[in-house]
């Protein structure tokens, strides 16, 4: 049966890794509510989360 | 709110990894069972989390944050009175009876324990009501899509129908229940942000407490009569009836839920389903109620954020998606809109996975065709799946044109709800309750629903037969007619029970307490076995009540 970690980890791997760029080399894009760079801080968050899914996966098999 | 190409990317990648996943699973589905059930043979940790999403609607993120602009922290009830001690009692007294038999449905456990004309009933009832919840939810995303990025209904009704069925119909419950945990995951990590942010912006908890009137922040404080608050409940039909009959009714009995505990790989897994999806879900209020009570407070700072209007009243359906446009520039915006999609998704899996058990077992193999090879009833479940998901499709449109035949469908659907808590409550704990008695028990819990509805008024609801007593609100009609409708099932089924025939206790042996062996966990950690798990989640809900009293 599929390891879902493996996938899980994957998906929030890519979805941080794009966020973070945009957050580093776009760091202009602002909502107008907050002056935060949204995309990086979120983008890091994801990327930890995914890369701590795939370690998971990996110690297992 | 406008998207930019990477807000599509996000979109186009999560659709890839759903589907991905259902490619994948596609080879695990050999019998009916496989696809079905799952096969008993999920990891805990996955049940649990998808035990949450199944319900974890669009609906209601955007009505639970909706609700919070305007009852304030009492919504929280929803979750902390109104789910988590019933999924505690799912967990701990009930799987037992459920994952014990042999049952590999809800209704079919009926069946096991009383007899074949409840079962009927109650497949028939949830066959047609998930097919309508489902086209119920697939119409109210069309319409936020179409209102917040002006897509066309059409278009994404059948897109995220296609992409559902796609993963449902390839890989079956497994792969319903594998995206439903991704979709939780991208609905934790693509709101939290939304909350964390309003909530600073608003001047931490205690900036909202000083710009917002004390009601919204204190979810007990003005409970004991019913003008004190806006939700117009007070504490007794809150607690009976939103915390008793109708929060153990749905996730006691309500298949879409119980089916995903039922898919665990052991019966120790099983009880502890509920109980670890609890921890989340008493979670969850600060991620979709809190940002929009957050989003009354930032409204009253004129700072650029106003609520959108609707009528003479503000439009609390956007609270939501309004705040997301003020706070995530594009990309992260992307990542909020997929978690809504994924949301929607999770929803409708839900649904339609639950309909094509309950359909296959309890209706097409229960009295259409008996006996026939399982080749056969897997075909059936595939075809099941897209009939499912094709009803639901007609059914949104049908919501879309005719608005009063679905709130008509709606209020007969909680009428047939309300008692069945009743039912199975004397059906697992007292053997001496009978067929003849829960079949009789229902129906009349049913009339007494209706009669309750017919005869009282609330915001020019109901009291079709006579206005007999005016309820300061819906809700608290609601609350009232669930408490009704379960009493009178109660007494009827224990009184017709002791007029008729008992079965013999050797029939009955893995279905009702006393005669069913409760397996002893012994041997493993404190946290593997179910009731000290349970007892923290106690301890957790009771200081959340406590702060936010």
């Amino acid at each position: 049966m599929l390891d879902l970690r493996a996938p899980t980890g994957w998906f929030f791997g890519l979805l941080g890794l794009i966020l973070a760029a945009l957050g580093v080399f776009s760091p202009g894009l602002r909502a107008s509510l907050t002056d935060l760079n949204v995309n990086l801080y979120c983008g890091i968050v994801m990327l930890a989360f995914g890369g701590v899914m795939l370690l998971l996966s990996r110690k297992r098999s | 709110m406008k998207l930019e190409t990477v807000d599509y990317l996000i979109l186009a990648i999560y659709f890839g990894f759903v589907l991905g996943i259902g490619w994948r699973l596609r080879k695990s589905v050999e019998s009916s069972r496989d696809f079905l059930t799952a096969g008993r043979s999920v990891p805990v940790w996955i049940t649990s989390l998808a035990f949450l999403a199944a319900n974890l609607g669009a609906q209601e993120v955007i009505g639970m944050s909706a609700s919070g602009a305007k009852y304030g922290i009492m919504t929280a009830h929803f979750y902390w009175i109104g789910a988590v001690p019933a999924m505690l009692f799912v967990g701990v007294f009930m799987m037992p009876f459920y994952y014990g038999s042999r049952a590999r449905s809800v209704p079919e456990y009926l069946k096991l324990r009383f007899d074949e004309k409840t079962r009927g009933l109650n497949a028939l009832t949830f066959a047609v009501m998930t097919v309508f919840s489902s086209g119920i939810s697939m119409y109210a995303l069309g319409l936020l899509l179409q209102l917040v990025l002006g897509w066309s209904f059409t278009a994404s009704v059948l897109l995220s129908a296609a992409i559902v069925l796609t993963y449902t119909f390839l890989g079956g419950l497994t792969s319903a229940i594998y995206n439903e945990v991704l979709q939780f995951f991208l609905i934790v990590l693509g709101f939290a942000p939304l909350a964390i942010m309003s909530v600073v912006k608003a001047g931490g908890w205690s900036g909202i407490e000083s710009r917002l009137p004390s009601v919204m922040t204190h979810s007990w404080k003005y409970m004991g009569d019913a003008s004190q608050n806006p939700m117009g409940v007070e504490v007794f039909s809150m607690v009976a009836g939103l915390g008793f009959v109708l929060s153990f009714g749905y996730w006691c009995t309500d298949f879409l839920v119980v089916q995903r505990a039922m898919a665990a790989d052991s019966m120790s897994a099983a009880r502890r389903t509920p109980l670890i999806a609890a921890f989340p879900k008493m979670m969850m209020p600060f991620i979709v109620i809190v940002p929009g009570i957050a989003a009354l407070a930032i409204a009253k700072m004129s700072i650029g954020y106003a609520l959108p209007l609707k009528g003479d009243g503000y439009d609390y359906d956007q609270a939501f998606t309004t705040l997301m446009a003020h706070f995530y520039p594009s990309g992260m915006l992307g990542v909020g809109l997929t978690a809504l999609m994924a949301s929607f998704m999770s929803g409708m899996a839900g649904n339609v996975t639950a309909f094509n058990t309950v359909f296959t077992y309890d209706i097409y193999q229960g009295y259409i065709r008996r006996g026939a090879p399982d080749a056969h009833y897997l075909k059936v479940g595939r075809i099941t799946t897209v009939a499912g998901t094709a009803l639901s499709i007609m059914t949104a449109y049908l919501a879309q044109h005719y608005n009063n035949i679905m709130d008509l469908l709606q209020l007969v659907f909680g009428f047939v709800n309300a008692p069945l808590f009743a039912t199975f409550l004397l059906g697992m704990f007292w053997r001496r309750a009978t067929g003849h008695g829960a079949f009789t028990g229902l129906l009349t819990g049913t009339g007494a629903a209706a009669l309750t509805h017919g005869l009282t008024v609330a915001e020019h609801k109901g009291g079709w037969i006579a206005p007999l007593h005016q309820f300061p609100s819906t809700m608290a009609q609601n609350f009232w007619i669930a408490i009704f409708a379960w009493t009178s099932c109660f007494v009827v089924t224990i009184v017709v029970s002791l007029l008729t025939k008992p079965r013999p206790a050797e029939e009955l042996q893995g279905l009702v307490y006393g005669l069913t062996k409760v397996p002893r966990d012994t041997g493993v950690s404190w946290y593997r076995k179910p009731a000290p798990v349970a007892v923290l989640v106690i301890a957790v809900l009771l200081f959340l009540n406590i702060w936010f009293r």
